[in-house]
């Protein structure tokens, strides 16, 4: 885990290299494949994917939303803050940016706090999953409140005048 | 999966075929699970990572730059989340004790109690003993191989991107787990 190199991204794959696990191996190796495919027979049975997870997995097909522009994140302050001292348990910050609009989020336990930049009004839609939600108003001034978004990912749409944003999906 | 395959499906789900977009969950939901699994989360938190990868997926439908990849990227998505939960667990609760955070879930699933019931006990013991000296291996060796045997198997790019390690040194890791797991195998005499 913590030993764990994180430099390598997404974009350092290329496409040398890809092949089957089960491709060539030398002869020594050849009930390794044996055991692996065992191995794989025991996951399938012990530690499969949840059905109930695989169903929100197949409705999350509904997510899809070709007209919106996403906001993608470009502050967290899980990953990017500074702990303050003697404070246990910080608030959630975490910025979201779609060319020029940015949404700031505060998420504490006692709800979520954001702003809409520019300022401007917007009906605003808090995602949880593909099938509930809640509604806010962003004022007049961007600044829009809500209770806290439920466990498990969320994400936030917005309505502007002009556009509709949604927020990259993650967990508060 | 096969990159083609892959590629083409994400292609129809984006297009809104509905059947796509399922055979891609079962194609790939097993290795978006198997990289939570692979990092040591509750199970509540390895639930919360499967959910983020595929609603984020879902929401880049159809602006994913290379859709052949897409195994790759929700494997990386999927593994981001991990470390970013392991992180706030940290924070949280202050514990750093490696073997709490390697303790192997109580929950038993369904499909381990069907298994109860199955008249094939030895083939059940068989397999309870394979797993268990499975996730006594080491970290290193129980991260890397959770994420090979998800099916159907991944290519190493998708454990390269699950894992954050080069492509180059997972033959050779492979070999390493897979016959120290042997080895223990033939400690407690139940080789195949």
């Amino acid at each position: 885990m913590s030993d764990m190199s994180d430099r390598h991204g997404f974009d350092d794959f290329d496409g040398s290299g890809d092949g089957p696990p089960g491709g060539e191996f030398p002869a020594d190796d050849w009930d390794c494949g044996l055991l692996e495919e065992e191995l794989r027979q025991a996951a399938a049975i012990l530690d499969p994917v949840p059905a109930g997870l695989r169903g929100i997995a197949v409705d999350a097909f509904a997510l899809r939303d070709l007209d919106a522009r996403v906001a993608e994140l470009t502050f967290d302050s899980l990953v990017d803050g500074i702990p303050v001292r003697g404070e246990s348990d910080p608030p959630r910050m975490l910025t979201f940016q779609a060319d020029a609009v940015t949404v700031d989020v505060e998420v504490t336990e006692d709800g979520l706090i954001g702003q809409l930049l520019p300022p401007g009004p917007a009906r605003i839609e808090v995602l949880s999953g593909p099938r509930e939600y809640a509604r806010l108003t962003a004022d007049d001034l961007g600044r829009f409140t809500g209770e806290a978004p439920p466990s498990g990912p969320f994400a936030l749409r917005l309505r502007t005048g002009r556009e509709v944003v949604v927020t990259e999906w993650l967990r508060a | 999966m096969d990159r083609a395959e892959v590629g083409a499906l994400v292609q129809s789900a984006a297009d809104g075929d509905a059947a796509a977009w399922k055979s891609l969950v079962d194609g790939l939901g097993p290795l978006v699970w198997s990289v939570a699994r692979s990092h040591g989360l509750s199970d509540a938190d390895a639930h919360e990572v499967y959910q983020t990868a595929w609603f984020r997926f879902a929401q880049h439908l159809g602006r994913i730059r290379e859709p052949e990849k897409t195994g790759s990227w929700l494997a990386s998505t999927a593994r981001h989340e991990c470390l970013k939960l392991l992180r706030a667990s940290k924070r949280w609760t202050p514990t750093d004790d490696p073997q709490l955070l390697d303790r192997p879930s109580d929950d038993r699933t369904p499909e381990e109690s069907v298994l109860d019931s199955e008249e094939a006990a030895a083939q059940t013991e068989r397999v309870r003993m394979l797993w268990q000296e499975f996730e006594s291996l080491g970290e290193r060796c129980r991260q890397l191989l959770r994420v090979l045997i998800s099916s159907p198997p991944p290519s190493y790019q998708e454990v390269s991107a699950a894992l954050g390690i080069a492509v180059g040194s997972i033959g050779p890791m492979r070999q390493r787990c897979l016959r120290r797991l042997r080895a223990r195998l033939e400690a407690r005499g139940t080789t195949s």
